[in-house]
């Protein structure tokens, strides 16, 4: 997608040249039975000041194209091509060694979920902070405790105690916090959070949304989400990008791809999803089952096996994205649709 | 029939020697199951829910109060004649993956039940495999693909409809789903709800739902009833509609404010209560439990607990709504659709 | 900020088990590495040694005095010992005692280890409590330093003396990691389920615990008999047993203690072949300590 040149507005959001741009990435996981692709061909940007969420069930590849992001996917995975570049680091995937790991904390911060246990349970949450900030080379540790106890009263918690605790001593939501305050504690400006409000019950996941806004208008950051749940998306995020199976079939503002989803893989999943409003008698549950790595379709597209408008053009070749209005999607058949 | 009457429940406290201070999970709760009903004990972690369900399927004893399964008291029977009750009331619990024994096939879990009925009532060989094909077809799953493998090579959903299978084996009255669908893909949840939905019309089976997210609760049926339960009591309850759209309790009010909004679809409730700090487990407060994060706490509140009592509203077809707040205010919090 | 990496996602675990789910058999498991199909032969190769070898040779080996410490020839391929029998013979003879009792300890073990194990884990209020005082007595039981009070009255002429003992005074550390693993397991909701569907509880330990506890008992089972193995070694060994069969412990103290094997290369031989042969074959149960976890494990299976 060309860069685009809109103006600033009142909020300070500026949507010049993209924080992080995505170009072309494909992922694959090699094994002995061939290769089996987890992200392919995604084009995504990432802008200053907006907060960007990635939707997509189990298996779609979000969180390994936001591990690449970092250049830290799991092996068998291996990058196949494509680019990440950051607003002043180049490449990331072409990096190694020191020049990743700085680029991993203090221009990129990553959130893991609160159920992961990444925090180590031997070590007080204190002096793992410290640990952090050590190991990229901050040796003031009475700046990275002030700067810990920040984000910390920023996000509501008590200081003192969160410091001193052990992570079992800690809530599920505490314990997301947490991992936020270690993502942002080297003043990273972009932030990824990969299912923050999973294992987390309604008003803990309220809590944690209203967090990272406001983390996020303060420090101006660029913001990333990945997420299962429509709705938090919906509700946190201002531009949104649907991933099945490894490809964004639908991109652009939140609001546009709610309100008139283009790809029928969107429309299914709002007619699908639980809510509060609207008519229980006109949800309808997914057909099919969520694709699995060896049998997504490797001609055609990807989404044709549940696709309720598939034709049999749909089989041959992959659709090409459409873009209407900074809204962008993959379809043939929706894209012969009169608006 | 399931009835129970002030079920109290309380655990000695974790912490040193010194200072161990009990955990009263539950303090006096009241409600019904009616046959083929379909109820929702809402709540945040930690407030009881679970420990209802979990005294409801026998794995948790009670304090006090009593527990009456059609007609018969629990508390004037031993263990060993409760089990026969109790087995009347299965559970569908939260992780289908630790729900099944990872080293058996899912023949082998679904025989288990099977073959021991087989013995007690003395039925036809070849009725097991047909009742194991039939569940299996109630719960959707084709029986040849599932048969023969282990759970770890069947997705989260397919694992849930497995576990609902083979509580049906026992063809139970009451299906306990204990957050039945929180582990699973926001895409995939309504094809749980539903199912549950249908087998209440299909079998009759009860429906006892525990969850933290409001919204799924409303997909269980016409004429669903809601409990609000926080930190061991009922602070509400009524017709899930009923409660939805006209919540009376404070504490309500904030769960239902909590759900997030999809933009560009949904408005806010304009009287949205801002999400509230961390729930301190620890804090005993005199009077009304909810007052110390209360919006609207007064002086009478934290003199005495507030009783359950019936609300404004008239009674409506046989479900009452009733709740337990001194000074309720009326807000509107729920999302509305956008015209 | 570290990222380490982790197990493949669970999608690409399901596409791998689901395009193996075919050909997953127990067979394969064990020859799945050429590590394991060495082990896996060396055992064999011992077992046979211990089934039939005793039936291979006279009872009474043939000496030759004329011979003594000899090195190996063609007629004697691992040389001669100090009364000039051959040692080949002495080894193919001499595994009995070893194996056997190591294996009668281990099933004893086995057995009473796993049974209180998962009595005391599955019924910690009725049964737990006294299996639990039981355990900590036999814990505290020193077995090596017992053994060789007990020699001194009793001349542990038959292998399932010995394994008897090595096994009874040996099933403690099973017993408590079997309860702790069965206490754990007790609360998982597939156990729940089955108690709340109206099992009865032999069938419940059976079927729904002692398959999710058989791969850390197998591993524990292979571990243990090396030790055996070892602790009988070193009687013999030690000279504190007196044995008067040959065997593979005996031969050793035969070897430093008689024929200085030590310092006198001619009878370097004699010293090494029970030597090898010990390390063999415990290096190969250990191989094979593993394999227990992918049989009973369905979700470790690779193949």
């Amino acid at each position: 997608m060309a860069a685009r040149t809109e103006p600033e507005t009142q909020t300070g959001t500026d949507s010049g040249i993209a924080a992080v741009r995505v170009r072309d990435l494909t992922v694959a996981f090699r094994t002995p039975e061939g290769d089996l692709p987890a992200v392919s061909h995604v084009n995504l940007d990432l802008f200053r000041g907006q907060i960007t969420g990635l939707v997509g069930e189990s298996g779609s590849g979000k969180s390994t194209l936001a591990l690449s992001l970092l250049n830290a996917i799991p092996s068998p995975g291996q990058v196949i091509e494509g680019s990440v570049e950051l607003g002043n680091g180049g490449n990331v995937l072409a990096l190694r060694g020191r020049a990743l790991r700085k680029v991993r904390g203090t221009d990129i911060g990553y959130v893991f979920q609160a159920s992961q246990n990444s925090l180590n349970p031997l070590k007080r949450v204190g002096k793992q902070l410290l640990d952090v900030g050590r190991s990229h080379g901050e040796r003031d540790s009475r700046e990275l405790i002030r700067r810990a106890r920040d984000l910390l009263d920023d996000m509501g918690l008590d200081a003192t105690r969160v410091l001193s605790s052990y992570q079992h001593e800690l809530s599920g939501g505490m314990r997301q916090r947490v991992g936020i305050v270690f993502a942002l504690l080297l003043n990273a400006n972009v932030l990824i959070l990969d299912e923050p409000t999973t294992a987390l019950d309604m008003l803990s996941q309220a809590q944690v949304l209203e967090i990272v806004r406001k983390v996020h208008a303060t420090r101006h950051l660029t913001t990333l989400i990945i997420s299962h749940d429509i709705s938090v998306i919906g509700d946190l995020c201002d531009r949104m990008a649907v991933m099945y199976a490894g490809r964004v079939v639908e991109e652009g503002p939140t609001a546009s791809v709610l309100a008139t989803p283009r790809h029928p893989y969107t429309r299914a999943l709002l007619t699908a999803m639980p809510r509060i409003t609207g008519d229980i008698a006109e949800a309808r549950a997914l057909p099919g089952r969520p694709p699995d790595l060896s049998s997504i379709p490797r001609e055609g597209c990807v989404f044709q096996p549940r696709c309720a408008l598939a034709t049999p053009g749909c089989l041959e070749t992959e659709p090409p994205d459409t873009i209407e209005d900074d809204h962008r999607f993959a379809c043939f058949v929706t894209a012969a649709e009169t608006r | 029939m399931i009835t129970g009457q002030g079920i109290t429940r309380t655990f000695p406290g974790r912490g040193s020697m010194l200072r161990r201070e009990p955990v009263r999970a539950l303090r006096g709760v009241d409600f019904t199951i009616p046959d083929h009903g379909a109820v929702s004990f809402i709540g945040e972690s930690g407030c009881g829910k679970t420990t209802l369900g979990r005294i409801l399927c026998g794995f948790e004893e009670f304090d006090g109060g009593d527990l009456i399964i059609d007609g018969q008291s629990m508390k004037a029977l031993s263990a060993k004649d409760r089990a026969p009750y109790f087995r009347r009331i299965q559970m569908i619990h939260q992780d289908p993956y630790s729900a099944l024994n990872p080293t058996r096939t899912i023949r082998q879990i679904l025989s288990d039940p099977l073959e021991l009925r087989a013995r007690q009532t003395g039925a036809a060989t070849g009725w097991v495999s047909d009742r194991r094909a039939e569940l299996l077809g109630l719960v959707g799953l084709d029986p040849d693909y599932v048969l023969p493998r282990y759970p770890h090579m069947l997705s989260g959903g397919m694992r849930q409809r497995v576990v609902i299978a083979r509580a049906l084996t026992v063809d139970p009255q009451v299906l306990v789903a204990d957050e039945a669908v929180s582990m699973i893909d926001v895409s995939l949840r309504l094809g749980i709800l539903q199912l549950l939905q249908d087998l209440r019309s299909k079998l009759g089976v009860s429906l006892l739902f525990i969850t933290h997210d409001v919204a799924t609760a409303r997909y269980l049926g016409a004429d669903g009833e809601l409990y609000v339960i926080y930190r061991g009591s009922v602070v509400e309850q009524g017709g899930t509609d009923t409660i939805i759209q006209h919540p009376a309790h404070p504490y309500t009010q904030c769960l239902l404010s909590a759900i997030p909004v999809l933009r560009g679809i949904e408005q806010p409730g304009k009287d949205r209560l801002i999400p509230l700090a961390p729930l301190d487990e620890r804090s005993q407060p005199p009077g009304c439990l909810f007052a110390p994060r209360c919006p609207q706490a007064a002086e009478d509140c934290t003199a005495a607990v507030p009783e359950l009592a019936l609300s404004g509203d008239a009674v409506q077809g046989s479900v009452t709504h009733k709740h337990a707040c001194l000074h309720p205010q009326t807000r509107s919090v729920v999302a509305t659709a956008t015209a | 900020m570290s990222v380490t990496a982790s197990l493949p996602p669970e999608q690409l675990q399901q596409a791998l088990s689901r395009s193996r789910a075919r050909s997953a058999s127990r067979w394969r498991i064990l020859v799945r590495t050429p590590g394991r199909v060495i082990a896996l032969a060396v055992v064999i190769i011992f077992t046979l040694m211990a089934l039939v070898g005793p039936y291979l040779y006279p009872k009474n080996l043939p000496i030759n005095a004329s011979d003594i410490y000899a090195p190996p020839s063609l007629a004697h391929p691992l040389g001669t010992d100090f009364a000039g029998t051959d040692i080949l013979a002495l080894i193919v003879t001499g595994a009995r005692y070893v194996l056997l009792a190591a294996f009668i300890a281990a099933v004893v073990t086995l057995v009473i280890g796993t049974a209180a194990g998962l009595g005391a884990g599955y019924y910690p209020r009725s049964f737990g409590r006294p299996i639990m005082r039981v355990t900590d007595f036999v814990l505290a039981i020193p077995g090596f330093p017992l053994l060789m009070v007990l020699s001194t009255i009793w001349s542990f002429g038959s292998p399932l003396q010995m394994g008897l003992v090595l096994g009874i005074t040996g099933w403690g550390g099973i017993a408590r990691a079997v309860r702790a693993q069965t206490l754990s397991l007790r609360e998982r909701g597939f156990v729940e389920a089955a108690r709340g569907l109206g099992l009865p509880g032999r069938r419940v330990i059976g079927t729904e615990i002692l398959p999710n506890v058989a791969p850390y008992v197998s591993m524990n089972l292979m571990i243990q008999l090396t030790g055996f193995i070892y602790t009988e070694v070193g009687l013999f060994f030690l000279g504190i047993v007196k044995y008067s069969s040959s065997n593979w412990g005996v031969m050793l103290n035969n070897a430093v203690f008689q024929a200085d094997a030590l310092t006198n290369p001619r009878s370097l031989s004699y010293l090494l072949s029970p030597l090898i042969c010990i390390l063999a074959i415990t290096i190969s149960l250990v191989t094979l300590a593993n394999v227990g976890d992918e049989i009973f494990n369905p979700r470790l299976r690779r193949i």
